[in-house]
């Protein structure tokens, strides 16, 4: 089992400034999986607990000279606390003239475990005047029966909702929903064909919500119906419910909140739609080619969040 | 593996309409206002007003079925006002409306008792129908909470048909929020603080905002009981503390001084107030109050009983209502606490 392979300046940044802080807030230890062409940044798909996240990166996205082989048809995986990860990103980025940042997998005899090597994950980065050696601990590489069951995990993630709507304004809306927190724990969500994405919280002293209307969709939609501009927000929804028209479920407000730290990754959009029968919310993030408005097909992030109640799904 | 992205690739034109985000405004609330003699009257009574509520419209947003809709053209500064009197997690109000404005008062074991008054001109729109004047309970800290949601203008209604308080934003067709609160009948009548001032010239001073919290959480390390004394050769407001320690304030006035607006004490004056309710009475100042640093006025009534009154801007946002100083009395939300003594040791209380 061999990886090895050089962090290019935009990856190093890609991962200091954007992603590794980001995910860090969903969750501080994560999967890190790489295969022949891709490398992911996965939380929670071995278990059903807590948010899903899958962060995708085309190797050439940040690496070059990209070299890896193992016996599981050259697909590595461990766990990985990124906490330490960004520590080192941020290191490496520190040495003056580092141009050469490299990374690979290594077992070293590491200073509290005397018997037996333990596998790190070593950056060396070599500057005009000096050298940095970083050895970041990581887990035991996943056993081929586990990487299987992650790969097949990460499969069933790439279903799609049928409707997706575009939040319009990520910090705001993250800011109206910092809000809901205060009054309950508990988040309905709807997302209608129209574009309607209607954020509700009902406990018994109070029942507050927030709409935001005529939202750019992807996937199916469907025209708005006559009659329904006077009607209130909970009763929009209802009726688009009895329709067949919009989807609702309910989710953890936390773990709405952690998806919406996705935007520390800065994306240039984001989509939230529900899957079929309500399986989960998911939460796509849309990065573009800098300097245009076309999709960055190297990068990709979305998250998953796990439904407490399925509602209309 | 890619799949998303090649979605996003495929599917999403550029920018095709500007999509606003939502506004939101937010204000005032409503109340029952009629005096129970016991709960199955309040029940009985309650149970009429909603039927009659859902009689008279299927809409909770009937205009003619509500005893208050009011607007508000930014909430910041009644949420300062609010906050200002939230001295505890988990706090219990009642509003009062009329036609004049809403009152909200809380209050601490017949101890410490808070007014917030919020006139109707602080809103951009005031249309009130009731008879008497409602009253219904909630709690503070929801209240607050609901209005933090909304970051510009609010329409603000009661009651809902099931008696609720309604929140709503205005002003945005592609973003909206609401909140409604339950209220609750008073438990109590609230304790009708019973400040008559004393005969003559009333003891009083005015001090600005910032020195009287300051002055008061240096007390906090005695804690305890706090004497409070008036002295008016030389005029001097002097605190003492005694607890773990003594800690003693003086205050000296002078005309034209930075700290002192007014004085007005002809006899020496002295009381004792809990440090806990007497902190409370600045602790939850909001930044802006301590900024814009008005004056604190306190008077001691007839009993020792304490009044300190402060004022909150309530602005228009983006509005220059300020003219050298000078703000319109519009624009200004009341507090008032009442403190009660802990013992009447006056040294001459005329």
């Amino acid at each position: 089992m061999k990886f090895k392979a050089f962090l290019t300046d935009n990856g190093v940044n890609l991962l200091e400034k954007r992603f590794v802080p980001s995910l860090d807030k969903i969750g501080r230890i994560c999967h890190m999986y790489l295969t022949r062409d891709h490398v992911f940044l996965l939380h929670n798909l071995l278990n059903s607990d807590g948010i899903q996240s899958i962060a995708q990166f085309r190797k050439e996205a940040l690496f070059e000279e990209y070299r890896i082989s193992s016996q599981n048809d050259d697909c590595i995986a461990f766990t990985i606390d990124l906490g330490l990860l960004h520590r080192a990103l941020r290191s490496s980025l520190s040495i003056a003239g580092g141009e050469r940042r490299q990374i690979k997998l290594v077992k070293k005899l590491s200073a509290g475990c005397t018997n037996q090597p333990m596998p790190f994950l070593t950056f060396e980065t070599k500057g005009y005047k000096s050298a940095l050696i970083q050895d970041v601990p990581i887990s035991k590489p996943l056993s081929r029966t586990d990487v299987l069951e992650l790969q097949a995990s990460l499969d069933t993630t790439q279903d799609l909702p049928q409707t997706l709507v575009q939040v319009p304004d990520l910090n705001q809306f993250q800011h109206q929903v910092d809000r809901l927190k205060h009054i309950g724990d508990l988040l309905d969500v709807s997302i209608t064909q129209y574009g309607d994405l209607h954020l509700h919280v009902s406990t018994t002293l109070a029942t507050v919500g927030t709409e935001f209307r005529k939202l750019r969709i992807l996937g199916v939609q469907a025209n708005i119906p006559d009659g329904s501009e006077g009607l209130s927000a909970r009763t929009r929804t209802e009726q688009a419910i009895q329709r067949g028209e919009a989807l609702s479920v309910q989710v953890s407000i936390k773990h709405f909140l952690k998806s919406l730290q996705c935007h520390l990754t800065k994306p240039n959009a984001a989509f939230y739609g529900i899957a079929p029968q309500g399986a989960c919310l998911t939460a796509i993030f849309q990065f573009f080619i800098p300097g245009t408005q076309q999709t960055d097909r190297s990068i990709s992030l979305h998250c998953r969040l796990p439904v407490l109640d399925t509602g209309s799904g | 593996m890619g799949f998303i992205q090649e979605y996003l690739f495929n599917n999403f034109e550029p920018s095709r309409t500007s999509v606003r985000i939502p506004v939101v405004t937010l204000i005032p609330l409503v109340a029952f206002g009629y005096t129970f003699l016991n709960s199955e009257d309040a029940t009985s009574f309650l149970r009429k007003r909603i039927r009659a509520r859902k009689k008279m419209s299927s809409s909770p947003f009937n205009n003619e079925a509500l005893d208050l809709v009011c607007r508000l053209e930014n909430v910041q500064g009644i949420v300062d006002a609010l906050t200002s009197v939230k001295w505890k997690k988990l706090q219990d109000a009642v509003i009062e409306l009329s036609e004049h404005g809403i009152v909200l008062i809380v209050e601490e074991t017949g101890c410490l008792q808070a007014k917030v008054y919020l006139k109707r001109e602080l809103f951009v729109s005031y249309e009130y129908t009731a008879e008497g004047r409602p009253r219904f309970g909630l709690s503070l800290g929801l209240f607050i909470d609901c209005l933090n949601m909304f970051s510009t203008a609010v329409e603000i209604r009661y009651p809902g048909s099931d008696m609720q308080l309604i929140l709503k934003s205005v002003g945005s067709q592609y973003a909206c929020a609401y909140a409604e609160i339950r209220t609750r009948i008073p438990e109590t009548i609230s304790w009708d603080c019973d400040f008559e001032p004393t005969g003559g010239v009333p003891v009083t001073f005015t001090i600005k905002s910032a020195g009287l919290k300051e002055a008061i959480d240096d007390l906090e390390w005695p804690g305890s009981s706090i004497q409070i004394i008036l002295n008016p050769d030389p005029p001097t407001v002097t605190f003492r503390g005694d607890g773990h320690g003594d800690l003693q304030i003086d205050l000296p006035y002078f005309p034209n001084s930075d700290l002192f607006m007014a004085f007005q004490c002809r006899h020496p004056v002295s009381f004792r107030y809990k440090y806990k309710f007497l902190q409370a009475t600045t602790a939850n100042f909001p930044n802006n109050v301590i900024k814009d640093n008005r004056g604190s006025k306190l008077t001691i009534g007839r009993g020792g009983m304490l009044k300190v009154q402060h004022l909150v801007t309530v602005a228009k946002s983006g509005s220059h209502n300020e003219y050298r100083g000078y703000q319109q009395p519009g624009r200004i939300a009341y507090i008032e606490f009442y403190l009660k003594p802990e013992e009447e040791e006056s040294i001459h209380d005329s």
